[in-house]
């Protein structure tokens, strides 16, 4: 009798502890995931609309709309082309980093050390220093640019041509590069960290097995090194990839809210760019974008789980 | 391992394969086994070589803001680049506390209103949170925490369309900066897992003695899980330091402006005319980015313990 | 630690009590669409407090605290609040969001076309008909605290005093029937040119594009690193040549984004040409206004806002101006029919629950026009056109004189001259029309120029032809 009274007190004790994460978790989550898919669902929806009276029709109208719009497919396109670069590349570029950490022992910390201080920075304020970097200031057709930057200034030092990368008059194609620098950049850190922890936590027995065998680095790395970390590997993956659909801050950094050079706002806008475009005016476009947003996200997630569960090793 | 030792030398004494190096020594010395000390000679200075290349490139972005800061606008916007500012320029960091556009007091004195406040309000409500999740009964506790866990699964993105509408009212308040992220469910997890570590007879023992709830939590599971809770503070201030998609959305009047915003929508022009003035816009990034990497010097195993688990940034 | 808690349950239902707020603001405001004088007709006793977003520097925030103190001698029940939001963008994203919220946003807005037709998307904007001669309280007596009696509505006199395509600018809004806003302070585009250089190399300022091309090619010989001029503004470069050109831009009914033609896209490769050969530059391509490097001599020419003549004049040196400044109407494609944009903001009324707060903006609205004085101070302090006719404004003493001393006075009477300029072709006015998507059309075909004079490949036609269809698709998929 007496433990099920004090239970009973326990219970609503309990809840009382969780009341203000409850109470907020209602208002800004559980809420905004309900207003979202009515949103979402409801053909051109906007509060403003709403507000004078406007009845909307029910129905996919949003999805069917946005994804005929050439500006969303243009973040699509840009999103998945950003990720699909640059999370392999930094994945594999970290793992080589991490592997070559734990094979010294002298310089070790300040290595590891330099290699985190990029995770310690903001992605708005360093991407401003990229853009410093690549930038040629002055100049247009026909008239002289005071100064090319230190990158073209090094391009130049070793033979090549001095290349628009941010500035007015730039291609797509190097403004891509640069950002696609300054992601794999901004994302080794994590990525290095988690698999050096995870290199550290491997039994060393199984390299000297294979020292002994005479085995190569090569194939030591490719046979032993990754199966052994492939949990990590699906980790930092995984975290890639919905990192890369979520990127955002990373554009605004080096180009501004303009999302692109001068002469193109817009030109590398992205997936989450463009909720934030459409939030102010068609909430129900940006309602319909963040579900697609969702979706992709949790359909790169399954498809990665799946794929490590066959070829990771526990 | 106190004393510095030759790189080469040190190294090899302390691969993962020196047990089995230090047996051979044992061996007669013949060819092969020299043939390896010397490949594995060239292997590390092909790792240090590696090392060092990343880490110049992963650090060059630090270097040319703190040069770029210090050169006046002259030296910079040249085409003859410097590598040492020619003449050591303090006064672009007046420029930049100078600057009222940027108005750099105010964007601090914000920035640590919101980031302590919302700090002290997330600690509170994450502790009663995780000592109900851990350490209480109740109907539907194991339902709840899992279902709190997989709205982690979900973009934030999905969330801000609504919670821009829901907030709408108190645009340019410091309300509105904090209170929308005050619960974080990945805090309550991670504290969660360390209030399960502390053993349970402590409670009990402690409910022997006629401790209440709250006194059993401020002067035992707080103590205890310190390091979590220090972890969680630096990551959700360095999350104020950083944040920029959501207060530049809500609170863009210079009142409570958050210091990235603040920094990204400056103007570094020079008075009328269309140069940036990079220099002062560099001054600007770093005074910006010094705070955080003092406090990475400082946490360094607080912030990397965090990181790994999270795989979020800030 | 209670009263922590305290304070996070309170935040808490805070936060609740506003997310319950915004979902009954969206079941019914219950706003009607004409004005419904209320029993005993404007209350002169009733404190009541409206409030003025606008984005006017120090300097006219002052001449406008003047004005309030004045407009409160008259009426001193109302307390005018007034507050700079920025500029017009940030204007226009404030009262959008405000007046989501019940009985939300400012009673009087500095407002732009577009503007009030978005607001007009949620019904927010109060038509002024009622009040103007014609409407239904424009002989409205209303009796002051002093005992006089005076007119609510605008008098058939009143009206007369203002410049009539200003006037008219305020039915824009598609059925042409309803006034949404009355002109305040206005503004168009003039063209500055280095007066000193031009005379020193014996160019004339260009009247025709014809003839400005011959022009940068000049001097693009005396100086090939410098741009010939600068255009501020490519949205409304654009927007100019059609005009001018009297080829398609938009319209407010039926089929609204009409500029794919082969003439437009011609006009717009022409200057491409001009773009590729260093004549000129653009706002958003130089990064800034054009008049920091007219200031510089980097450029010897300058189409941009007329109120902006105070920033064109160059610093001086050692006490003297390193050149002198003229103003000059911009080039026409047909100079027998010039066309030049009408720009500035207009104010509005929002609608608000309280019918005393709406007579009482529209008290001061009248009072702010209608003022010759504040308009002639106004004028006088910005560079920005009256919106009363010159006949009246002559009344005032200082701004007849601010006008004759332009003629001769160089750069410190800039701003004189450009008012000069300006009303001196003020047939050549245009708006183009509002709707809901205009302010969207204006920024699309804004970028589709700075994109297409920036492209660096070769396949120019390609790209024009691409430019302009992705411009309006975004604005036909933008609604």
């Amino acid at each position: 009798m007496q433990r099920t009274k004090g239970q009973k007190k326990n219970q609503w004790k309990a809840w009382l502890y969780l009341l203000p994460a409850l109470a907020l978790l209602a208002v800004f989550t559980v809420w905004p995931i309900i207003n979202t898919i009515r949103m979402s669902l409801l053909k051109d929806y906007s509060i403003m609309a709403e507000l004078s009276g406007t009845k909307f029709r029910f129905g996919f109208d949003n999805f069917v709309k946005v994804t005929r719009y050439p500006s969303f497919i243009k973040c699509l396109g840009n999103t998945m082309l950003l990720t699909v670069i640059t999370v392999p590349v930094s994945t594999m570029l970290a793992l080589l980093i991490a592997v070559a950490l734990n094979s010294i022992k002298f310089l070790r910390r300040i290595f590891q050390t330099i290699f985190f201080l990029p995770y310690v920075t903001n992605a708005i304020a360093i991407g401003m220093v990229f853009m410093a970097m690549f930038d040629i200031i002055g100049g247009g057709p026909g008239i002289e640019p005071s100064s090319i930057g230190i990158i073209n200034t090094i391009i130049k030092a070793f033979g090549g041509s001095p290349i628009k990368w941010v500035s007015t008059g730039s291609t797509k194609t190097a403004n891509m590069a640069v950002l696609i620098l300054y992601i794999i950049w901004n994302a080794l850190p994590f990525k290095i960290l988690v698999l050096l922890g995870g290199l550290q936590s491997v039994n060393k027995q199984y390299y000297e097995a294979a020292k002994v065998d005479g085995a190569s680095r090569f194939r030591i790395f490719w046979r032993i090194t990754v199966p052994l970390l492939s949990p990590m590997i699906a980790y930092v993956v995984i975290t890639g990839f919905i990192g890369g659909f979520k990127e955002y801050s990373s554009v605004v950094g080096i180009f501004g809210e303009d999302m692109g050079p001068a002469h193109d706002p817009g030109r590398l806008n992205t997936m989450v760019g463009f909720i934030y475009e459409n939030i102010k005016g068609n909430q129900g476009r940006a309602s319909a974008a963040a579900l697609i947003l969702f979706a992709i996200i949790l359909a790169v997630t399954i498809i990665n789980l799946y794929v490590s569960k066959k070829k990771v090793h526990y | 391992m106190a004393e510095p030792k030759k790189p080469a030398e040190s190294v090899s004494q302390e691969t993962p394969a020196a047990g089995s190096l230090t047996n051979m020594k044992y061996k007669s010395i013949d060819r092969v086994s020299k043939m390896q000390t010397v490949g594995k000679v060239f292997a590390q200075i092909g790792l240090y070589t590696f090392l060092t290349v990343m880490a110049v490139v992963v650090l060059f972005p630090f270097y040319w803001m703190l040069i770029s800061s210090l050169k006046s606008f002259n030296e910079y916007n040249s085409m003859k680049q410097t590598f040492w500012p020619r003449q050591i320029q303090w006064n672009n960091y007046a420029a930049v506390f100078a600057n009222k556009d940027l108005n750099l007091g105010r964007l601090f004195l914000n920035t640590c209103i919101v980031g302590i406040v919302s700090t002290i309000l997330s600690l509170i409500i994450t502790v009663l949170s995780a000592y109900a999740f851990a350490r209480m009964e109740f109907r539907g506790k194991n339902f709840l925490f899992g279902a709190l866990l997989a709205t982690m699964m979900i973009p934030g993105e999905l969330f801000t369309v609504t919670n821009f509408l829901t907030v709408a009212s108190i645009r340019n308040t410091y309300t509105v900066l904090i209170v929308p992220f005050l619960v974080s469910v990945f805090y309550i997890y991670l504290l969660r897992q360390n209030f399960m570590q502390i053993p349970n007879e402590l409670y009990l023992a402690a409910k022997v003695d006629g401790t209440s709830d709250l006194k059993y939590l401020w002067k035992v599971m707080i103590p205890l899980a310190a390091p979590t809770l220090i972890t969680i503070t630096i990551l959700k201030m360095m999350g104020a330091w950083n944040s920029y998609v959501w207060p530049n959305l809500v609170a863009r009047d210079t009142m409570h402006t958050l210091i990235t915003v603040g920094l990204r929508n400056a103007q570094f022009q020079i008075a009328g005319t269309q140069f940036v003035n990079y220099p002062v816009q560099m001054a600007a990034v770093v005074l910006v980015t010094i705070p955080l990497l003092l406090v990475f010097i400082f946490f360094r195993k607080y912030i990397m313990r965090g990181v790994s688990r999270s795989g979020i940034k800030g | 630690m209670k009263k922590r808690f305290g304070a996070v349950v309170m935040a808490g239902m805070m936060a609740c009590t506003v997310a319950t707020c915004l979902s009954m603001t969206g079941c019914g405001s219950g706003k009607k669409p004409t004005f419904e004088m209320p029993e005993g007709g404007f209350d002169t006793t009733t404190p009541v407090e409206i409030t003025m977003f606008h984005t006017m520097g120090a300097t006219l925030t002052n001449r406008l605290k003047a004005q309030i103190e004045a407009f409160q001698q008259i009426y001193p029940n109302i307390t005018v609040k007034q507050e700079n939001v920025g500029n017009y963008d940030s204007t226009y994203d404030t009262v959008s969001t405000e007046i989501l919220l019940d009985d939300g946003g400012p009673n009087i807005t500095y407002c732009y076309g577009d503007h009030v037709a978005f607001y007009n998307v949620g019904n927010a904007v109060q038509p002024l008909n009622d009040f103007i001669p014609g409407g239904a309280y424009a002989d409205y007596k209303l009796t002051l605290q002093d005992g006089t009696e005076t007119t609510l509505g605008m008098t058939e006199e009143e009206k007369n005093m203002f410049i009539e395509s200003y006037w008219n600018e305020g039915y824009q809004f598609g059925d042409g029937e309803t006034m949404y806003m009355l002109p305040f302070s206005k503004s168009t585009e003039v063209m500055y040119y280095n007066k000193t250089f031009f005379t020193e190399h014996e160019l004339e300022p260009p009247t025709t594009w014809d003839e400005m091309e011959d022009v940068c090619e000049e001097i693009k010989k005396i100086n090939s690193n410098a741009f010939a001029f600068g255009y501020d503004s490519e949205s409304n470069w654009f927007i100019t040549m059609c005009e001018q050109g009297n080829t398609p831009y938009t319209s407010a009914e039926g089929e609204n984004y009409l500029w794919d033609t082969p003439e437009n896209r011609a006009f717009v490769k022409r200057f491409k040409e001009w773009y590729d050969l260093g004549y000129f530059t653009t706002q958003q391509l130089n990064g800034n206004y054009t008049s920091g490097i007219f200031q510089e001599q980097k450029c010897y020419m300058c189409i941009g806002s007329s109120a902006g003549a105070q920033y064109q004049a160059p610093a001086k040196v050692d006490g003297v101006y390193p050149f002198e400044v003229g103003i000059v109407p911009i080039p026409q494609l047909k100079p027998e029919r010039p066309k030049v944009i009408s720009q500035g903001p207009s104010v509005c009324i929002l609608k608000h629950k309280d019918p005393q707060e709406v007579l009482a903006s529209w008290l001061f609205v009248k009072f702010l026009t209608t003022n010759i004085d504040f308009q002639a101070a106004f004028s006088n302090d910005s560079g920005y056109m009256p919106v009363l006719k010159m006949d009246y404004m002559q009344q005032n003493a200082i701004y007849k004189k601010y006008l004759e001393d332009a003629e001769t006075g160089g750069n410190d009477y800039l701003t004189g001259l450009s008012v000069k300029v300006c009303s001196d072709q003020a047939s050549a006015y245009y708006t183009s029309p509002a709707f809901a998507g205009s302010a969207m059309a204006r920024q699309q075909v804004g970028g589709m120029m700075t994109k297409i004079f920036g492209y660096s490949g070769s396949n120019i036609d390609g790209t024009i032809a691409s430019a302009f269809q992705e411009a309006i698709n975004m604005c036909k998929y933008s609604n």
